[in-house]
């Protein structure tokens, strides 16, 4: 009934080999050079210091900060929309939650008052950005800029010691700056936990369905009544509310809120996405891959800091990196599909 | 020309509608109709108002003047959701397909089946796409195959499944073999056929008139915002038609 049937059936059998490969190779690639990378780190690192349990555990306390804002960027992305913004609104709630506790509130509200004004932010980067239908990369750089300048003006770039307010061994502390079974940081646990929630939306909840669409094919997920605007402007909150617990966290954890804090983050996320296999045209990408990305940067700075890489010298490494990432996913995506 | 006394049978009406965009008026007072299980061709060349009146019909577009009668009652169709919801489904010509989703994903979007929380209910969604699927003649080997992975056919086949498996009552095809291979035409040509044996009614949306002459049934012929014929198969030949829209898009109607 239907013309060549058969070579058709061949053809797409073809087609679904080659495509399983192609996914199992795309997380996969990630993965290998991950792996190649703490072997080579534990190999060369002076007294095999990479794997010592200390730079393990240390690791594991700073990764986070960059890595819980990941998974919200590569959500973000996924829906075709970057936020560079991300490196100030840390910076800026971790300034609200100091200051908050500064005031008299107790660490728990100055923290959801703080994570509340991530939010907002993050509502009012996605409201510019669907409503004036510029491209985000523009309106997130100018709140990236907006923002770190107030925040710069408001502190009078001064630090603020948080530590008098934040009990050691409270409960508070604990739940951000904590053990679990005396070695295993508790920032981690952070990460594990909001990386498994935000995989089954994003790929087992109807919204993340709606994620992907906008991403992929905005007009066809408007034509089949997908409020697209809502998708983006929910995804850019998310990313807002990320900030702000990653905020607390690292404020949590130094003892104090510094202007300085996050500053060129709003690179790295995007790096570690892309990294992780997130297409830059959005539609694309997944949570493990996300995960991975954002394992991968920091273990790439910690790794070569070990090395005895010269501090300033690391970026030129993460460029390389990043660089090498994108070209191995896309050739392995043209080799294979 | 309409039959007045078959009135009951038609399944939309769209009466005197205005559309502007801007300083441009794209549709000027057009008057269109299908009755139940009717194919309708409706031509014209780029830029005649063919896919303007039609996204208007689903949702797209709100006219600024102008009444719809779906099955008897007049509506008001907001967004495409609510034509969706009246049962009008619409096959685009920039395909409304995410081309890096699978097939089943593509089928339900944005009407996911859900279990609970929102949690999607993956098992129904694979069945029933590939059930919608095979009903069209299109035996695909898996419902995760990514849509991009499809020849053109295929992947209308997809966006036509979707209406069939939403039980839609009125399909509009806008320029659906357009950019297609010859063979791929054969196939979207049969998927309506299929459509058409459901009881479903198809308004097929081209400037190829060889297309829309070996389906449909009726057609319009629309230029520079209004309609300017309608003939029914019988009144016409290939080469007649042809020259109906030749002859209406050089017409000077003011």
């Amino acid at each position: 009934m239907v013309f060549g049937m058969k070579e058709e059936v061949e053809n797409r059998k073809m087609n679904v080999k080659s495509f399983r490969s192609f996914l199992a190779q795309r997380s996969a690639t990630t993965l290998v050079v991950f792996i190649a990378l703490v072997v080579i780190f534990s190999l060369f690192t002076r007294n095999h210091v990479f794997i010592g349990q200390r730079n393990i555990t240390a690791l594991g306390k700073l990764f986070p900060d960059l890595g819980i804002i990941a998974l919200g960027v590569g959500m973000l992305m996924i829906s075709g929309e970057f936020d560079l913004s991300v490196a100030s609104v840390l910076p800026f709630t971790s300034y609200i939650f100091a200051q908050f506790m500064l005031g008299g509130y107790a660490p728990f509200w100055a923290l959801l008052v703080a994570i509340g004004i991530g939010g907002m932010l993050g509502l009012l980067n996605g409201i510019i950005v669907v409503k004036t239908n510029m491209p985000s990369f523009i309106v997130t750089l100018a709140t990236l800029m907006f923002w770190r300048g107030v925040l710069f003006v408001w502190s009078r770039m001064m630090p603020l010691n948080i530590r008098p307010f934040v009990e050691r061994g409270s409960l508070f502390e604990q739940a951000m700056n904590g053990t679990v079974a005396e070695f295993f940081p508790i920032q981690t646990v952070w990460f594990i936990i909001f990386s498994v929630v935000l995989g089954i939306i994003l790929h087992f909840h109807r919204f993340g369905n709606w994620i992907f669409a906008t991403g992929d094919n905005r007009d066809a997920a408007r034509a089949m009544g997908i409020n697209t605007n809502l998708v983006k402007i929910i995804c850019f909150i998310i990313v807002g509310l990320l900030c702000g617990l990653s905020g607390g966290l690292q404020t949590v954890r130094l003892g104090s809120f510094a202007a300085t804090q996050g500053i060129g983050f709003e690179l790295r996320a995007i790096a570690a996405c892309v990294v992780g296999g997130v297409s830059l045209r959005g539609g694309i990408g997944a949570m493990g891959g996300i995960v991975l990305g954002a394992l991968t940067i920091p273990i790439l700075d910690n790794g070569l800091i070990l090395m005895r890489v010269p501090v300033f010298g690391i970026t030129a490494f993460i460029g390389l990196a990043t660089i090498l990432f994108v070209l191995l996913n896309s050739y392995v995506e043209r080799k294979l599909m | 020309m309409s039959n007045e006394n078959n009135n009951s049978d038609l399944l939309v009406k769209m009466t005197n509608i205005h559309k502007w965009f801007g300083r441009v008026y794209a549709v000027r007072g057009v008057d269109f109709q299908v009755r139940q299980g009717e194919t309708v061709g409706l031509l014209g060349d780029n830029g005649a108002g063919k896919s303007t009146l039609i996204k208007i019909l689903c949702g797209y577009h709100q006219a600024e003047k102008g009444d719809i009668i779906f099955e008897g009652k007049k509506v008001r169709i907001n967004s495409p959701r609510e034509a969706q919801k009246l049962g009008i489904e619409t096959v685009y010509q920039d395909q409304a397909l995410a081309p890096n989703l699978s097939i089943a994903r593509n089928v339900f979007m944005g009407r996911e089946p859900v279990k609970g929380m929102g949690m999607l209910d993956k098992k129904l969604m694979d069945e029933e796409s590939m059930k919608a699927l095979s009903n069209l003649g299109l035996r695909l080997d898996s419902p995760d195959l990514p849509v991009i992975t499809l020849s053109g056919g295929g992947r209308q086949g997809v966006a036509i499944a979707r209406a069939l498996h939403f039980k839609a009552k009125l399909v509009i095809l806008d320029e659906p073999t357009v950019a297609l291979s010859v063979k791929e035409v054969g196939e979207v040509l049969e998927f309506i056929k299929q459509l058409r044996k459901e009881g479903i009614s198809v308004v097929f949306i081209s400037h190829n008139i060889y297309h829309a002459f070996s389906i449909a049934e009726r057609f319009v012929v629309m230029a520079r915002g209004k309609v300017m014929r309608e003939v029914t198969k019988e009144e016409v030949t290939l080469d007649k038609l042809n020259e109906l829209v030749i002859e209406s898009a050089i017409v000077d109607i003011d």
